[in-house]
């Protein structure tokens, strides 16, 4: 048993409960969500498996460091992120049709993870810019900001989605599973509030990191300023929420608008931007 | 002097707007964007041959090409901290007043027209009523202070008061981290200094300037170390250093990549290493004369040859000279001549044809290269501002979401045949976390109030 293999699973863990999530929508059929979530629950604990044991592998081959150091790894702690803060959304809020979203985007990070050729999942040894105890605490606390606006966006196509129906949609229509468009906008909110928390906190964590790795918290590296912009556009949420006329299908705009920011952080600036993040392109 | 008031009032006005916090949120993201798409710190001609005369005059007027440091950006960041210091203004006075108003009263027919509401009946005394009903909101939620109130018990309870004030807390923490920054750029500075092994310095290189601060010690390289994997993969780059002060030497450390050492607030860091040539022994053949001199060329230090004018130069050297190991380049300085004339001079190949230049045919007998560590130099007098800055934005950021000002009105009067109590609750933020908490509240409250648990007790 190796960590490839439990991550391999994991890969198709997720498209079965993707699978469900999405079967339980279309048919209307709650015991179909439920099966969603015991399969994101079980494949979730066989992917924190995967990490751990892909962890004690790079101690084995003598390089001893976190899987979150490379493209890899982070695609692999994203999907884990995601399921995690979905599953405890899922858990408090009762609403499973929730779930279409997030094991789907977990899903797809796993796919894009396992089966893109621009991406090597060998355990590889550390640069030294990476040698930190910075690495683990800004790399956890950007991916579970990241996770968090992952299921926002998905939350607010749900919420432009059920907007466009009239407000007590046919009982036995494709909408009346999911929560009413207020709710919505509320678990949005709220998953917002806890992205921007720890995006705040990888922005910072990455900016004393920089301090002591080159000398300077903050040099406008490509990588930063996008996180930055990032930011921006989360707090002007936070901001629009509070103003008239702002709530509702504006703030789902901007949360989806904030949503392209990440992924442009994430996989745009390592593709087409040059800068000091380059060893997260490979 | 009417319509002067008046303009200041709509300035005044729109400052202090949220719709202007957002508006340069949205500004400053689209700013920031341009400035990652465009290359930043390139040199004009290089500007004009990537985009044209046009454009490159446009990014050169709007000084696209180094956006961060315009005045104009500059302005935007002002903006920002004005808008938030006149919000702060603004509302904090309001928020103050909020907060000092304790007693506040309403009529049972206002409370349960509050979101959050529910009316219990008792049975119990009207003395035990009042009592158990402070005791329980003591123990569950916070003691409530009795409002005057003849004939009927009225009492408010809070919790959380300084959960409206954190959100100034983050608003603060942005201007306390610009302040920092702001500090590091003027009383700071940023640099390089190379320091070949064995040598010391205390010359840093400024960036962006042609510009050397001198440092008031000296810095030494007793050791540089460059480490890789099996892979070929960089493992790790150290340097031992030593700082000699007024002749005497203070303090030696190891310095590596994430871990740079500190001397009299001014820090160093592992940021590149290379390698470089002290001085050669080279043989010169005049072919005219055939006359051999052998000299010791230090590096980029003119030196004559014996018996002639001529003069020589080792001007640059490298580790492996397109694949034919290491070379160095020597210039000639002919009597006479205006031009001087030169060529790269390959160690190892004392035979290749090219090692000459003019009448002398070179021979390099000895090179032995130096490595050269590369450290990054800064004095940032604002960085701990800037960390206290962070600290308390997260500090703000966490307790602004997660807590919030709740407020619990009581009101009850006794009836003949039973206690008539009214609960209503109102939480500045989170209502759904709130809701929970209330009706948990009411229902102990409810048991509470039931004479059967008088037993129990």
């Amino acid at each position: 048993m190796n960590s490839s293999i439990l991550l391999s699973i994991t890969t198709f863990g997720y498209f079965l409960c993707a699978l469900l999530y999405l079967s339980g929508v279309v048919f209307r059929f709650r015991p179909l969500l439920l099966s969603g979530t015991f399969a994101g629950l079980i494949v979730l604990v066989i992917q924190t498996a995967g990490i751990l044991l892909r962890w004690q592998e790079s101690y084995q081959l003598g390089y001893g460091h976190a899987p979150l150091s490379n493209l890899y790894e982070s695609l692999v702690f994203a999907a884990w992120a995601i399921m995690i803060i979905y599953l405890v959304l899922e858990a408090r809020s009762k609403q499973r049709a929730l779930g279409v979203f997030p094991s789907l985007f977990a899903f797809l990070a796993m796919a894009y993870a396992s089966f893109s050729n621009q991406i090597d999942s060998k355990i590889q040894p550390l640069v030294p810019a990476l040698k930190s105890n910075w690495l683990i605490a800004h790399v956890i606390a950007c991916f579970l900001g990241y996770a968090a606006f992952a299921i926002s966006a998905g939350i607010s196509i749900l919420y432009l989605v059920r907007k466009a129906q009239p407000t007590n949609p046919n009982p036995k229509g494709f909408m009346a599973i999911f929560p009413e468009a207020k709710q919505l906008d509320e678990f949005n909110y709220q998953m917002i509030l806890f992205g921007f928390l720890w995006l705040s906190l990888g922005i910072i964590t990455g900016s004393v990191w920089a301090n002591s790795a080159w000398g300077t918290y903050w040099s406008w590296d490509p990588k930063e300023t996008w996180s930055l912009i990032t930011w921006f556009i989360y707090a002007s949420v936070l901001h629009a929420r509070a103003m008239q006329g702002w709530r509702g299908n504006r703030v789902a705009w901007l949360s989806l608008l904030g949503f392209g920011c990440v992924l442009f952080t994430y996989f745009g600036v390592n593709f087409l931007l040059s800068g000091l993040h380059s060893y997260a392109s490979n | 002097m009417a319509q002067k008031a008046g303009i200041w009032q709509i300035i005044h006005e729109k400052l202090a707007s949220l719709k202007l916090s957002v508006f340069i949120f949205l500004t400053l993201a689209v700013c920031s964007l341009i400035g990652t798409l465009l290359p930043q710190g390139i040199a004009e001609e290089e500007m004009q041959k990537h985009y044209g005369p046009g454009w490159a005059w446009w990014i050169n007027t709007l000084g696209l090409g180094d956006l961060y440091h315009t005045n104009w950006f500059r302005f935007l960041l002002i903006l920002l901290c004005l808008n938030l210091i006149i919000c702060t203004l603004e509302r904090l006075p309001k928020t103050l007043k909020l907060l000092q108003r304790r007693d506040e009263r309403n009529a049972p027919e206002k409370l349960l027209k509050f979101g959050h509401h529910r009316q219990l009946s008792t049975r119990l005394p009207w003395d035990e009523t009042k009592d158990r009903l402070t005791r329980t909101i003591s123990v569950d939620f916070a003691p409530p202070s009795q409002l005057e109130e003849p004939g009927v018990f009225a009492a408010v309870a809070e919790k959380g008061r300084w959960s409206r004030l954190m959100v100034y807390v983050i608003h603060l923490s942005i201007l306390v981290i610009l302040l920092g920054a702001l500090m590091g750029s003027i009383l700071g500075f940023k640099g390089t200094m190379n320091i070949t092994e064995g040598e010391s310095s205390g010359e840093v290189e400024l960036y962006g300037r042609h510009e050397h601060v001198n440092l008031p010690f000296q810095v030494r390289c007793d050791d540089f170390e460059a480490a890789f994997y099996d892979t070929g993969a960089p493992k790790e780059y150290r340097s031992d250093l030593t700082i000699v002060d007024k002749g005497r030497e203070v303090l030696k450390q190891t310095i590596r990549v994430n871990d740079p050492m500190t001397y009299e607030g001014i820090t160093f860091y592992q940021s590149s290493y290379g390698s470089t040539l002290k001085d050669a022994e080279v043989e010169f053949q005049n072919t005219d004369t055939n006359q051999v001199h052998k000299l010791t060329l230090p590096f980029r230090t003119a030196v004559a040859i014996p018996g002639t004018k001529d003069r020589v130069e080792l001007v640059q050297y490298e580790q492996d000279l397109s694949r034919f190991g290491p070379a160095v380049a020597i210039m000639l300085m002919k009597e006479g001549k205006q031009e001087p004339s030169g060529s790269w001079i390959l160690v190892k190949m004392p035979e290749f044809h090219g090692n000459k230049i003019d009448n002398y045919k070179i021979k390099v007998t000895k090179a032995q290269p130096t490595q050269y560590t590369g450290l990054q130099v800064k004095r940032d007098p604002g960085v701990w501002v800037v960390w206290f800055g962070f600290t308390a934005m997260m500090v703000g950021i966490g307790l602004t979401f997660y807590t919030s000002h709740r407020k619990l009105w009581i009101w009850a009067s006794p009836e003949k045949t039973s206690n008539k109590v009214i609960i209503a609750g109102r939480a500045s933020k989170n209502s759904i976390a709130f809701e929970q908490e209330f009706d948990r509240l009411c229902d102990r409250l409810q048991d509470q109030l039931k004479p059967e648990s008088r037993k129990a007790k």
